[in-house]
């Protein structure tokens, strides 16, 4: 029952428009803030700390620079697509049928989350396909080395790119359900993602207690993790990447918002009255 | 000799309260339905119909009592397969074709792709099957919706309020479906709140403030109020129940 119900989750998710929506904006954003921007940056010429240094962008840098949009803008998308899948369930009254025409509700949650979790999959590989070929046409154009990355190093920061997306899928996903719709609950991420997180990390090195919270946050945490894999990267800006708690606490952090968020989930699926 | 028993009957509500908001929307509801009949859950906005529906599939909580559909208490694993439901607003994904929408839905039933043809035709939308279900008229959404419902082949259909918005051609249409689902053994729920698809029906249930008030066929609802038509034999139903003594 639950491949079957893995095997529809699957079908619908490929043949919805707004998945495609979601992966393609978030391919196009990746290339353009990850590599496009920060290599205009790099030719302007640009001196000083924080400029732009050309090995960031080239094949061997892949591991950390193809990392980088994925704690903040690349999971308020994720978001988007979380509560997008699970709130139009509830938009379209679409829940009821599926709750009462076989798979229990158990289910049907772990089948959306097991293919969404599938997707994003898809989609990590196909980011870093992308950011492989951009970063090299920057090698050629310039001239530099097109020597690829470390297998290793590469596959832990796709592992860790998959971590930290199914984590803001999830948090997508709570917030369709607890809200059981699809718009306050996208706004409401991207409220979160983008500038509650934001403002925390601002005020934080000010005021003690803040600093505590900031520690605990999920896109601190995701930044911490994308920071512990390598040297700070070429960013464009305001990717949210900074150490601010050592890798494995980051690690176990982003690991323990998953399974809450899905927990949460669950429980109030199973439990709650399908309106 | 209980198996028996219980397969006579496609739907046994026992006892079933369902309070919503401190407030009884379904109270002391004893209801059996006889396997293979085609059965009219009738009474105005606010009566309690769907909820009723919603307690037999098992996604509404109750309050008090217990509700057995084909065997099985409602919701139950064993009773989910055996149960086509249709809410009342359209449940279909706007944004995949109909086609998609029954190719996903038999997915999830494990019901073979041939089937997606039938129930397409079955609800005479053959020649919108390829269209995004957004861009479909209400009636043409609501026939989706019924199509889904059709997918598995249950043995119990429970269809709230599935002929609304729909033109009269098209109402005959599926009236003559249920009708020859039911002669095939199938048991269909219908509710409505229009009486005049209500003579269609072997049995009417009539429900009034979360009670039913009548259960019996159209004919012998017509015998017994002296009444010329369901509507004025409703209201006499009614009336009675609210004479003093």
């Amino acid at each position: 029952m639950m491949l079957r119900s893995y095997r529809s989750e699957l079908y619908k998710l490929r043949k919805r428009p707004a998945t495609w929506v979601v992966f393609g904006v978030w391919l196009v954003l990746m290339l353009v803030f990850t590599y496009l921007f920060p290599y205009l940056s790099y030719r302007s010429g640009k001196s000083g700390a924080d400029a732009i240094k050309l090995p960031n962008l080239l094949p061997a840098a892949l591991p950390t620079q193809g990392l980088l949009g994925y704690a903040v803008w690349g999971g308020s998308l994720i978001v988007v697509l979380g509560a997008l899948t699970l709130g139009s369930e509830y938009g379209w009254g679409t829940l009821k049928t599926m709750l009462s025409n076989g798979p229990g509700r158990l289910t049907v949650f772990c089948a959306q989350v097991a293919a969404m979790f599938t997707s994003l999959a898809g989609l990590v590989v196909v980011a870093f396909v992308c950011s492989a070929l951009a970063s090299v046409v920057i090698a050629a154009s310039t001239g530099a080395s097109i020597a690829g990355p470390a297998a290793f190093a590469l596959a832990l920061s796709m592992a860790v790119a998959w971590l930290i997306l199914c984590m803001w899928c999830l948090f997508g996903v709570v917030l369709a359900i607890v809200i059981r719709g699809t718009a306050l609950s996208v706004g409401l991420g991207l409220v979160w993602v983008l500038a509650v997180e934001n403002i925390i990390r601002a005020t934080a090195s000010s005021v003690p207690v803040i600093a505590g919270i900031e520690k605990a946050l999920p896109g601190v945490n995701a930044g911490s993790l994308v920071a512990a894999l390598g040297t700070p990267a070429a960013g464009s800006g305001g990717d949210g990447v900074a150490a601010v708690v050592g890798g494995g606490q980051a690690a176990i952090v982003v690991a323990l918002y998953l399974l809450l968020f899905g927990a949460v989930g669950a429980l109030l699926l199973r439990r709650r009255d399908v309106l | 000799m209980i198996i028996q028993h219980l397969m006579n009957y496609a739907v046994e509500v026992r006892g079933l309260t369902v309070v919503r908001g401190g407030r009884a929307v379904v109270e002391g509801v004893d209801l059996v339905v006889p396997a293979g009949t085609l059965v009219g859950l009738l009474g105005p906005s606010g009566a309690g119909k769907t909820t009723l529906m919603r307690a037999m599939v098992g996604v509404q909580r109750i309050s008090a009592g217990s509700v057995t559909v084909v065997g099985h208490p409602a919701g139950s694993p064993g009773a989910r397969p055996l149960v086509g439901y249709v809410t009342q607003a359209p449940a279909v994904y706007g944004d995949l074709t109909v086609r998609e929408n029954l190719a996903y839905f038999a997915s999830i039933l494990g019901v073979s792709g041939t089937r997606v043809g039938a129930a397409i035709r079955e609800v005479s939308l053959e020649g919108r099957a390829e269209d995004r279900v957004g861009n479909l008229s209400g009636g043409e959404v609501s026939r989706v919706s019924l199509a889904t419902a059709l997918l598995a082949s249950p043995p119990l259909l429970i269809l709230d309020e599935p002929t609304v918005g729909l033109d009269p051609l098209l109402r005959e249409d599926l009236w003559s479906l249920f009708a020859r689902l039911a002669a095939e053994g199938t048991t269909v729920l219908v509710s409505s709140h229009a009486m005049d698809e209500a003579r269609r029906c072997q049995r009417l249930v009539l429900l009034r403030a979360g009670r039913v008030v009548a259960d019996e066929a159209p004919t012998a609802l017509l015998r017994r109020t002296g009444a010329s038509d369901l509507d004025r034999a409703f209201l006499q139903v009614v009336r009675q129940l609210e004479q003093p003594g």
